[in-house]
């Protein structure tokens, strides 16, 4: 049973066809891969599951057994299904603390009045919930700097961070949106294993958009390839690396076989 | 900064004991300002001093949806004419002076119905903030702020250009609050409350909810938050603070009301109050609403000739501070309020690192 399905996805901007009839099936508890050249369309991918853009008439998205086609994007959020995003969009001005909060507002048990008549509730809740973010925090290393704006923090620390935020909500299904642009090679590895770790911890099954090659090959025991926003191929990471098709959308048909073996491998 | 140190460490020590200590404390502080007031100065002071709770209780209206929540609102004072209007239609005698409405309600009946309908007029105000944004926004709200004004200004049942007069004090018992000194303990424990309800929002995942529309409204929609439900609260929030200040202003001695209460210019003035303050910081709200409301009313009758003609100051004044302030100090006096607060947490965690090291070796 597929924790998510995509059956038909399509989105067009103006003349342009970002998503083209796109079918995906994500099983539970694994890590999937989305990997294609720039402008493929993984992006829009991600905002049309996440709801953060509406899909064309004719798509149907399936989370967790409960169709979410055209859904606003905090329902989609409500069902278990978070992100990261590809700039991070952390609130620049919020402490760390807040920022990891705000990705635990679904489970707030309070109403949003409830400041008004009953503070002593909303303080009782509010305290549980920091010390357990806070527990979070310390997991992903940040715990030190849990009073500081998140603007301040260094490059590394930002994507931990993005990376706590989305986890904060406690999802069934994690999508991130290239997760080591602009790491260096070492802090990617540090990262891929604290993602795997997390993956443990919190049972998720997650997609990735990755660049890094490398990353999605070790990582990933499916992979799809979109190009042009359509689907040209999946499988194992095996079969993917030498399927022809994806060979020619990376490298176009001129390249020598060499030459694409160690592009792969690097 | 020694001096602010000792008591900045003095109310977390109290808030330490109880978290309302420091409130009550402010509390008992305030209690004899009226009489000081009286005394060393005059009584129009205590008038200035009940005006400035109002401007409090509408900076920090304003600051919960344009600095919590990040939506340019220009219409804020429209809703505080409708609070201020609507408390004092309902409280007037029927049949009254020069053909205004009437209905003869007890105040303390009018006084939340006029917060009520100040709420919902204020999910009217937020509607366009879930399509528009920034500048788009200011205009669509300052036009429903301004149209407010107009209907006032054209209803002989709302007053028209003569005012609505005679609009009865409030009173408990046989206690009425008729004079400034006792007007003044009705509006300052207001502003008070409103303060305290305003933190109470601010660290709740409401408060939250707000900052995270304002940091990244994309991001806050992924993280589960409903924006078009929030953008909303934020509106009819800062409503209920605004419609409570104008019902206030209503029955506040002598008892009356005209639209020139409402216009552009005294909006203008409450953003300045804001921009002060700095957009988001509670306490610059208020230090913003004290400053320009007295500056506001040590500059209105300021006229200087030139060219045997009349100038008028104050809106130049007004408008240069704007310009200065936005160019120089862009995160206003909540901006020092903030990095002193920052100052002592660093310091704090330091002498915690420092003394833990001390007590190890």
């Amino acid at each position: 049973m597929a924790l998510l399905e995509t059956r038909n996805l399509s989105k067009s901007f103006g003349g342009l066809q970002a998503i083209n009839d796109v079918s995906l099936k994500v099983e539970p508890n694994t890590v999937h891969g989305l990997i294609g050249p720039n402008g493929s369309g993984k992006s829009t991918f991600f905002n049309l599951l996440t709801g953060v853009y509406q899909p064309d008439a004719g798509s149907y998205i399936e989370f967790d057994n409960v169709e979410v086609t055209g859904k606003p994007a905090h329902y989609i959020a409500e069902q278990g299904l978070s992100r990261t995003f590809q700039l991070l969009r952390l609130y620049g001005e919020l402490s760390v603390l807040d920022n990891v909060l705000v990705g635990f507002h679904p489970h707030t048990k309070y109403s949003s009045f409830a400041p008004f008549f009953n503070g002593a509730e909303v303080r009782r809740q509010d305290q549980i919930v920091k010390d357990e973010m806070f527990e979070l925090l310390e997991f992903i290393g940040l715990a030190e700097h849990a009073e500081i704006p998140a603007a301040e923090l260094s490059g590394g620390q930002r994507r931990l961070l993005a990376l706590g935020r989305a986890i904060a909500m406690r999802p069934k299904m994690l999508l991130l949106d290239e997760p080591g642009a602009g790491l260096s090679p070492v802090n990617v590895d540090s990262l891929m294993d604290t993602i795997m770790t997390l993956k443990e911890r919190y049972e998720l099954t997650i997609v990735v958009v990755e660049h890094i090659l490398k990353v999605v090959m070790s990582t990933c025991e499916t992979i799809s390839v979109l190009d042009h926003g359509q689907k040209i191929s999946e499988g194992t990471p095996e079969f993917v690396k030498n399927d022809p098709a994806v060979i020619e959308a990376y490298l176009g048909r001129e390249m020598a076989d060499e030459d694409i073996r160690a592009a792969m491998d690097a | 900064m020694g001096i602010l140190s000792s008591i900045a460490d003095f109310i977390d020590g109290l808030a330490k004991r109880h978290r309302l200590l420091p409130w009550l404390l402010a509390y008992l502080f305030l209690l004899p300002l009226p009489f000081i007031l009286a005394t060393v100065f005059n009584e129009y002071l205590i008038d200035l001093a009940n005006r400035i709770c109002l401007f409090i209780l509408l900076a920090v209206g304003l600051n919960i949806v344009k600095g919590f929540c990040g939506q340019v609102t220009v219409g804020h004072i429209g809703l505080y004419a409708i609070g201020a209007v609507t408390s004092a239609v309902l409280t007037l005698e029927p049949g009254g002076f020069g053909g205004a409405l009437g209905f003869g309600w007890p105040i303390w009946a009018a006084i939340p119905t006029a917060v009520l309908v100040t709420a919902f007029a204020g999910l009217i105000v937020g509607l366009p903030s879930v399509r528009l944004e920034g500048a788009y926004l200011a205009l669509a709200t300052l036009g429903l702020g301004e149209s407010v004004r107009i209907f006032i200004a054209v209803t002989p049942a709302l007053g028209s250009s003569t005012g609505l007069m005679m609009i009865p004090a409030p009173s408990i018992g046989s206690f009425v609050f008729d004079s400034f000194t006792s007007y003044y303990y009705l509006v300052m424990t207001a502003a008070i409350v409103g303060i305290y309800f305003s933190f109470s929002i601010l660290r709740s995942a409401t408060g939250r909810a707000f900052q995270a529309i304002r940091e990244d409204t994309i991001a806050a929609s992924v993280n589960g938050i409903n924006v078009v439900k929030y953008k909303l609260l934020a509106f009819v929030l800062s409503a209920i603070y605004a419609g409570l200040a104008g019902a206030l202003f209503a029955h506040m001695p002598p008892g009356y009301l005209h639209h020139n209460n409402f216009t552009v210019i005294e909006m203008v003035t409450l953003l300045l109050m804001v921009v002060l303050g700095g957009i988001g910081n509670v306490w610059g709200g208020v230090i913003g609403a004290i400053v320009v409301a007295i500056a506001y009313d040590q500059t209105k009758d300021l006229v200087f000739y030139f060219m045997d003609r009349p100038v008028v100051v104050q809106p130049l004044v007004f408008g240069l501070s704007m310009v200065l302030l936005v160019m120089f100090m862009p995160r206003g006096i909540g901006g020092w309020i903030e990095d002193f607060q920052r100052n002592r947490r660093f310091i704090r965690r330091s002498e915690e690192r420092l003394g833990g090291t001390a007590r190890n070796s």
